[in-house]
């Protein structure tokens, strides 16, 4: 996905937090710059420190970038030396702005920096949890009296300077120091919960999956292996398989709404299963379901049910057709036929029934047959202003 | 001599039914049930007419028809299926099957469609039928060969026909005209469907997910 406007830390290729690498990537220039620029701006006032670490702030983890670069204990105490003779240059070099504030930038990024650590457990578990390692909870002391210390010290050296203000400054720092302890764990729990909810959307997504097939097609093949009929086996699977199809290939009503050829389909299956005979349902464009075309429905219905009992015909098809103007449904049997001219009063009562049904919807019914060349009953309907 | 008939399904069960189904009639010169066997096993027996399912892993049918029609261009494939969306079917017969029927066709209508299939004919059950009125349904024609993007009136009549549930004999009489005349019809759909605007096709396969 594209995310140019996201700030994401780095966790591959990043020199301290990742924060300079996410910048550039977000930015699509090359890191260097990025980090060229926090450095000079620290020259000011410390300008680049501090929007290092806002950056730091409102910025996320890469979860994509998986590749965590851990800092082990040795390769740790190195870089400590090296930077305390950086430090020891400096100052023999006679660039050394003041005793305090170095230390206390130094007790202070050391302490973050033990707190802060991604491959170790939040502050609080390495405290609380006793299943904890003993050198985590070690290293989160050492980073919490660090940074308390530094910044007592800070409120120290300054507090005398600006008598009025050290209570404020004291309440200020404290929770400046609760925050950069405190608020990446916090911040890392929320994301913890969000992989959890994804989770367990996937675990119900299976469940009601095997819900589904459970009552569906583990029932119907329990009911084929109990079956000694194979009219009726073939009709139960017939079923079962055009239950299947619509639930895996989007024949479902899409936002609630109904389709004209779902409640085809349900009719159909509905005659496949009082009359043991298989309709085939072919379908060719769709509209969205209202009360005017349940008549229509309905009529269909009529149509397949006579079909399948009368006609003697092995199977029954249903066609539907949808386009700009009108609505068709047309349903056809290869059985024995009728002839329409001479046709028994209990067959124009099946008759009338259809066309009545349909003629009140504003549909136009034909029925067509001939002796021993199967029936073919035509609904057409005109769609305007939809 | 007997038709050759090769068979891929990776359904061994339904695989074994259909062989027994056509033996009688048929000589079944092998069977594959995987993508890779059946390319392989397919160059070397050479049969006239391949059963194939749709529905495979690595690649379906589509991927043996494909690699089939590659090398030997003559080999005639028919696609059966029981899970079957629009879309996979269209694009079967547009890699180049002559037909489709869905598994639950009987042994006489199957033996029928080989047999049809062999004769060089297209063979259209009625759910093809109504995927393709569906696929070309609205097309707008394109304008390099708008005739090959649209259905005519009389090619629309005959899918019609056979989507009601007709067979071929039947939908030359309703319309007047000859068998010879509803295959020519049925066979030129079929070119239609694989020449026709890959633009106009892709955009109704993806409305169709969607829907």
């Amino acid at each position: 996905m594209e995310r140019s406007f996201d700030l994401y830390r780095r966790r591959s290729d990043r020199i301290a937090a990742g924060v300079a690498g996410g910048v550039a990537d977000m930015l699509r220039v090359h890191d260097t710059f990025i980090r060229a620029a926090f450095v000079s701006l620290s020259m000011i006032w410390g300008l680049g420190f501090f929007l290092y670490i806002i950056f730091w702030l409102v910025s996320f983890d890469d979860v994509e970038d998986r590749e965590v670069e851990m800092v082990d204990g040795q390769q740790g105490i190195g870089l400590g030396m090296a930077f305390l003779g950086f430090l020891l240059m400096l100052r023999v070099f006679g660039w050394w702005p003041d005793d305090a504030l170095v230390w206390i930038v130094t007790a202070i990024s050391f302490g973050v920096a033990a707190l802060t650590d991604r491959s170790l457990p939040s502050p609080l578990t390495s405290l609380l949890d006793p299943g904890v390692e003993q050198p985590g909870r070690v290293r989160v002391l050492i980073g919490v009296s660090l940074l308390v210390g530094g910044l007592a010290f800070m409120a120290s050296t300054i507090g005398p300077v600006a008598e009025l203000g050290a209570v404020l400054l004291a309440v200020a720092l404290t929770g400046l120091g609760l925050l950069v302890a405190f608020g990446p764990w916090v911040r890392r729990l929320a994301q913890d919960l969000g992989h959890e909810r994804r989770e367990r959307i996937r675990q119900e997504e299976r469940a009601e999956m095997a819900a589904h097939l459970h009552d569906s097609v583990l029932q119907t093949l329990a009911l084929i292996q109990r079956s000694d009929d194979p009219v009726r086996m073939g009709l139960l699977a017939r079923h079962q398989e055009g239950e299947l199809r619509d639930w895996l290939y989007g024949n479902m009503p899409l936002d609630g709404v109904d389709l004209v050829s779902t409640a085809l389909r349900g009719i159909a299956s509905k005659v496949e299963q009082d009359h043991q005979v298989p309709v085939d349902v072919v379908t060719v464009g769709d509209i969205s379901l209202d009360e005017s075309l349940r008549p229509l429905l309905g009529a269909a219905n009529e149509a397949m049910v006579n079909a399948a009992k009368h006609s003697g015909a092995d199977r029954v098809s249903a066609y539907m057709e949808v386009d700009e103007e009108s609505l068709q449904i047309f349903v056809t049997d290869q059985g024995k036929g009728f002839d329409p001219a001479n046709v028994g009063s209990d067959r124009k009562g099946i008759e009338n029934s259809i066309i009545a049904r349909a003629g009140k919807a504003g549909a136009n019914v034909t029925v067509e047959s001939e002796p021993g060349e199967g029936t073919e009953v035509m609904i057409r309907m005109k769609l305007e202003g939809r | 001599m007997n038709t050759k008939v090769f068979l891929v399904d990776d359904h061994r069960l339904f695989l074994a039914g259909v062989k027994s189904e056509l033996a009688a009639e048929f000589s079944i010169v092998g069977t594959a049930y995987d993508v890779d066997a059946a390319i392989e096993g397919i160059r070397n027996f050479k049969p006239d007419v391949v059963l194939i399912d749709v529905h495979m892993p690595d690649g379906g049918g589509v991927a043996v028809v494909e690699g089939v029609t590659e090398t030997n261009p003559d080999i005639k494939f028919l696609a059966l299926s029981v899970s079957d969306s629009a879309e996979d079917v269209i694009a079967m017969i547009r890699a180049g099957a002559r037909g489709y029927v869905t598994k639950t066709i009987g042994p006489e209508e199957l033996a029928d469609a080989i047999r049809r299939i062999h004769a060089g004919d297209a063979v259209f059950s009625p759910r093809l039928a109504g995927f393709v009125l569906d696929a070309f349904a609205g097309a707008i024609p394109s304008t390099e060969d708008p005739e090959m993007d649209q259905l005519t009136v009389r090619e629309k009549d005959v899918l019609r026909l056979i989507a009601r549930g007709f067979a071929y004999k039947q939908v030359a009489r309703k319309l007047n005209i000859s068998i010879k005349t509803v295959e020519t019809h049925v066979s030129s759909v079929l070119r239609k469907l694989q020449l026709s605007n890959r633009h106009e096709l892709a955009r109704w396969a993806s409305k169709r997910r969607i829907v």
